[in-house]
């Protein structure tokens, strides 16, 4: 295999090196099943103006975990993980619910509330609350490992547990419905036919871009997570770098906060994002990011964010029963980080050679 | 030998705590035997809430801690187990060790209550079933005040009978997958739907907007323009399905929506002309469970099965009744 | 004087959790007077037997510098499996073996994929929670009724506590505390014990010392399978019932039990006395909120957040001191 993939052209031997290669061959796989099982998935049509189907969906409902998938790249990339991701959208969600109509919380829902189309707070107010929330609470994680010194998954555990409380303080308890229209302008609204949850995507993945490829910042976070040790005795300071990821990481899940709640009208603090940490951390690792940290690619990580939403709904659409989804899930996943990983494939191969030789020694 | 030592030290530490929490041993709670019937202010009840769920839940722990407040009784023990029935299970505990009057249990799912329920029966406290039913022995519980879920299911298949009188084809969204609430209508809505309505597909939207949404978004997909109808196992569900609806550009009517609760939210879809029957689970049981509890304490006989009262609502009414809804 | 000084830096934290038991259990007797019968002490024991097996096992691979995040998925597939099977009238103590040699396979393969394959634990086991849970729903998506006469036998006989009167803990409590004893001897009195601490420390130079690092990884794994599938076998018969939503997130609160009992995630230092504190810490403050029964369930999550941190921030503390003594 190895020496055909020679014969061929440099591109496609740079393109089969290229982090993205495996994260691709899985996302075209699921394609090709989806065009043999499923051929209406790829139907794209235009309706109202905008554009219609199940592969705008994909990118449309699955903005939220693309952009989680984003921060949790770059602080796994230090070597750290992130798992209070579901709970800082939760808690930025009801910011944002709370700002609309504070009497939400504190009262059964009047009709003042219901029909009327007005905000407490003026839109631009509640979107930067939205986001400062969300980037506090990536700011307090960045603290606990960088300064405080505690390790990533039990300080992010702490936000995990306690943040959908916090949530929950905030809106009361209460399922809060919006019925703020310019706020569903997020997660519904399109500009020239395109969702305006893709704008937000791509102006965050560029922001992320310029951050660790145009500045020095990238490098410095790859140089944490392969070593911190010698990364500090090199001058940089490694507590800022961590600081940095993670305060990063608290703000993409606020802007998934955002659109997630724009897009379900209601921020229901017990609920929204969950699981986001998982699927996040997965879209990560079929990225071909180390959980180890050290080097990273963003636009892979998006694609493994791609590739879980895919499924997703290709399993919506083929009507696997609910009760698989999740066991499918599992099997897809590991096969896929079996398929991409050179060092497992290479073990594999050298199992048998392996056992002898330690049995010889 | 170091490592005996450290043994032995933690031995001596076990046998100290089971020691320290022992010693104290103080008056149990006064347990006065009146003899004189007992009234609202006697009474200590305990509530041990499964969670906040949705919206419906949410107006139930309201109506509870409300009424509590309104009929002024002494104690409301609140809880909030938080989906878990273990949870539950150890709040029951608590509430025995309590010694409560009257346990109101709203079980999270049916299975697994005989032992804290023996627990509780041995304990003399009397238990109310409320909102689902529970497996265990009919002996080891008082009361079930609750909705009959089959029925709810039942009456929704009527209703889409009615709406589609010569048959079609219909998509379900599903509530968590082995709740009894999800199982029951499902079940219910199956014995009664005409032969010629077909259930094209069911998926699971786990009781909450967020996850109906991307379900539906690939039912119209699947299934461009031959839904006729759907069934919604609940409001907060049929809500994000009509934003999906509204995405794709189908018109209010176009797809015929039967869904279950009949909350506030409920009602406005169908003052827009979403939703064409709305069939109403109560969640206001703050009066009935207390005064039930007040009967129990007094030792009064009380029916073992009550149903709460329920109906379906429709949209011609709903612009009347909306703002009578609390939840 | 100074064996003393050296003990209470060594044990510090587990020292710290254990003094922070009592006093908030103090604390809730003051409050709750109802608290201070002893049969509330026992219900931690009755409510937590399912989180004290697993967090057991969690503790091993932790120390190990592990993570096994399937195990509360795995109770649901164990308790499904087994009440699945009851139904099909298979005798109660074949399932029961039958179940433990599925929990031990189950963790058996994790360990060797994490070990041959390199892929990170965290992923690995993830993989077998989403598994887990999926099969268990793929068996039966509602629950299922155990109406075997053993599993009841086992669920509602009381077995009376000696000293203490009208106390009691169910045959299940008790299959925590053997296996938390055990467990303790096996780690500290072991070969095998002192390799699992070896490889927390310094997995390369375990290898280089010669030890069996590959063997105790897998056993390790296959340990905390076994205590899953235990775990969830007692789950089954406490709930006389098997569901595929059962025990959710409860690895959560696992690996919380198990940095709250002083064992760091970083790998070689912990103990499984530490562990029972930190079930019990949990168990003490979930019980104060539910006689308070009027605090909403929300303080419960940030309290349990706040007392982490502030767990953490003792331990960190002792840490650092060793560091520089």
């Amino acid at each position: 295999m190895d020496t055909n993939s020679e014969n061929k052209t440099s591109f496609f031997h740079r393109f089969r090196k290229s982090r993205l290669f495996w994260p691709l061959v899985a996302l075209a796989l699921i394609l090709i099943f989806d065009a043999i099982y499923a051929p209406g998935f790829f139907k794209i049509g235009i309706l109202d103006g905008h554009l219609y189907g199940n592969l705008i969906d994909v990118f449309n409902n699955g903005a939220p975990l693309i952009l989680v998938a984003i921060g949790m790249t770059m602080v796994i990339a230090t070597g750290g993980v992130d798992l209070s991701v579901g709970a800082v959208i939760a808690i930025s969600a009801a910011m944002g619910a709370v700002l609309i109509n504070p009497a939400f919380g504190n009262e059964l829902i009047s009709n003042e509330i219901l029909t009327q189309n007005v905000s407490k707070t003026p839109l631009p107010l509640i979107v930067l609350a939205n986001l400062g929330a969300g980037t506090a609470c990536g700011l307090w994680n960045g603290f606990l490992v960088s300064r405080a010194k505690i390790q990533p998954m039990v300080a992010t555990l702490i936000l995990m547990v306690a943040g959908r409380g916090l949530a929950q303080l905030i809106t009361n308890g209460q399922i809060m419905t919006i019925y703020y229209t310019p706020y569903f302008f997020f997660g519904n609204g399109f500009i020239l036919g395109i969702p305006v949850a893709m704008y937000i995507v791509a102006a965050v993945l560029l922001l992320a871009w310029f951050l660790v490829r145009k500045t020095s910042i990238g490098l410095f976070v790859e140089s944490v997570g392969i070593n911190d040790k010698s990364t500090y005795y090199s001058g940089i300071s490694e507590k800022n770098v961590k600081l940095l990821a993670y305060t990063f990481c608290g703000f993409c899940a606020a802007v998934a906060g955002l659109i997630l709640s724009s897009y379900v009208h209601s921020a229901d603090a017990n609920n929204i994002g969950s699981n986001y940490e998982l699927d996040a951390i997965l879209s990560v690792v079929i990225g071909g990011t180390l959980m180890a940290g050290g080097r990273f690619s963003l636009l892979a990580s998006v694609i493994g964010a791609v590739v879980i939403r895919t499924f997703t709904i290709t399993m919506y659409t083929i009507g696997v029963p609910a009760n698989a989804l999740l066991a499918a899930k599992a099997v897809l996943v590991l096969l896929v980080i079996l398929l991409y990983s050179e060092q497992s494939r290479r073990l594999i191969n050298s199992l048998f050679e392996g056992k002898k030789e330690r049995r010889d020694a | 030998m170091k490592n005996i030592k450290k043994l032995v030290l933690l031995m001596a530490i076990l046998i100290l705590a089971l020691a320290a929490c022992s010693s104290p041993e103080v008056a149990e709670p006064p347990a006065e035997e009146e003899p004189e019937t007992k009234t609202y202010e006697d009474m200590v009840l305990c509530y041990p809430q499964l969670g906040a769920e949705s919206d419906w839940r949410t107006a139930n722990s309201a109506s509870i801690k409300q009424e509590a407040e309104n009929y002024g009784i002494k104690q409301l023990i609140f809880s909030d187990a938080q989906q878990k029935q273990e949870n539950q299970i150890s709040a029951v505990r608590s509430c025995i060790a309590q010694g409560v009057d009257v346990i109101a249990l709203p079980p999270v799912v049916e299975d697994g209550w005989d032992a804290v329920l023996t627990e509780a029966k041995d304990a003399g406290i009397p238990v109310i079933i409320v909102d689902r039913s529970v497996s265990a022995d009919s002996s080891l519980y008082d009361v079930h005040l609750g909705s009959d879920m089959f029925l709810e299911g039942q009456r929704a298949a009527e209703e889409m009978n009615r709406l589609l009188p010569d048959g079609g084809n219909i998509v379900e969204l599903f509530g968590t997958v082995g709740s009894g609430a999800a199982e029951g209508r499902a079940d219910g809505f199956r014995d009664k739907l005409n032969d010629n309505i077909t259930i094209l597909d069911s998926q699971t939207g786990n009781f909450t907007r967020a996850e109906a949404i991307p379900v539906t978004e690939a039912f119209l997909k699947k299934y461009e323009g031959q839904i006729d109808g759907m069934f919604i196992h609940n409001d907060d569900m049929a809500i994000g399905a009509i934003e999906a609806l509204k995405n794709a550009g189908i018109q209010p009517g176009d797809i015929k929506i039967v869904s279950v609760d009949g909350t506030r939210g409920g009602f406005q879809a169908m003052i827009d002309g979403w939703i064409q029957a709305d069939v109403e689970c109560n969640p206001l049981l703050g009066p009935q469970v207390i005064e039930i509890a007040l009967k129990l304490m007094n030792g009064e006989a009380v029916e073992p099965e009550i149903l709460t009262n329920e109906t379906v609502y429709y949209p011609e009414e709903a612009a009347d009744l909306i703002d009578s809804r609390q939840y | 004087m100074h064996r003393i000084k050296k003990f209470l830096f060594k044990n510090g934290p587990l020292l710290a959790t254990i003094l922070i038991f009592f006093i908030v259990y103090a604390i809730g007797g003051q409050l709750y007077p109802a608290m201070r019968k002893p049969q509330v002490f026992f219900n931690l024991f009755i409510n937590n037997a399912s989180l004290l097996i697993i967090s057991i096992g969690m503790t091993l691979v932790v120390i190990m510098k592990g993570i096994d995040l399937s195990v509360g998925a795995m109770i649901a597939l164990t308790s499904v499996a087994s009440a699945a099977l009851l139904q099909q009238n298979f005798p109660p103590l074949l399932v029961i073996l039958m179940m433990t040699l599925m929990g031990i396979l189950f963790g058996l393969t994790m360990g060797a994929i994490t070990h041959y394959l390199k892929v990170e634990a965290f992923v690995v086991t993830l993989m077998g929670q989403f598994f887990a849970r999926g099969m268990a729903y793929v068996i039966n998506r509602s629950s299922i009724t155990i109406t075997d006469d053993f599993y009841k036998f086992l669920a509602l006989t009381k077995i009376h506590v000696p000293f203490f009167e009208n106390a009691y803990v169910y045959i299940t409590s008790l299959v925590a505390i053997v296996l938390l004893v055990v467990t303790f001897i096996i780690l500290v009195f072991t070969r095998f014990g002192r390799t699992v601490y070896a490889i927390g420390n310094n997995e390369q130079s375990a290898l280089l010392m010669g030890l069996p690092v590959a063997r105790t990884k897998l056993i390790v794994y296959a340990f905390s399978g076994f205590c899953s599938a235990l775990a969830g076998i007692v789950f089954s018969i406490s709930l006389t019932s098997g569901f595929g939503g059962y025990a959710l997130s409860m690895e959560m609160d696992a690996i919380a039990s198990v940095v709250i009992g002083g064992t760091a995630l970083t790998g070689g230092v912990g103990n499984v006395f530490g562990t029972l504190f930190g079930v019990l810490i949990n168990g003490i403050i979930v019980t104060i909120l539910q006689f308070n029964g009027t605090l909403t369930s929300w303080w419960t999550r940030i309290g349990v957040g706040i007392l982490t941190l502030i767990f953490i921030g003792i331990q960190s503390l002792f840490y650092v001191r060793k560091k520089h003594t």
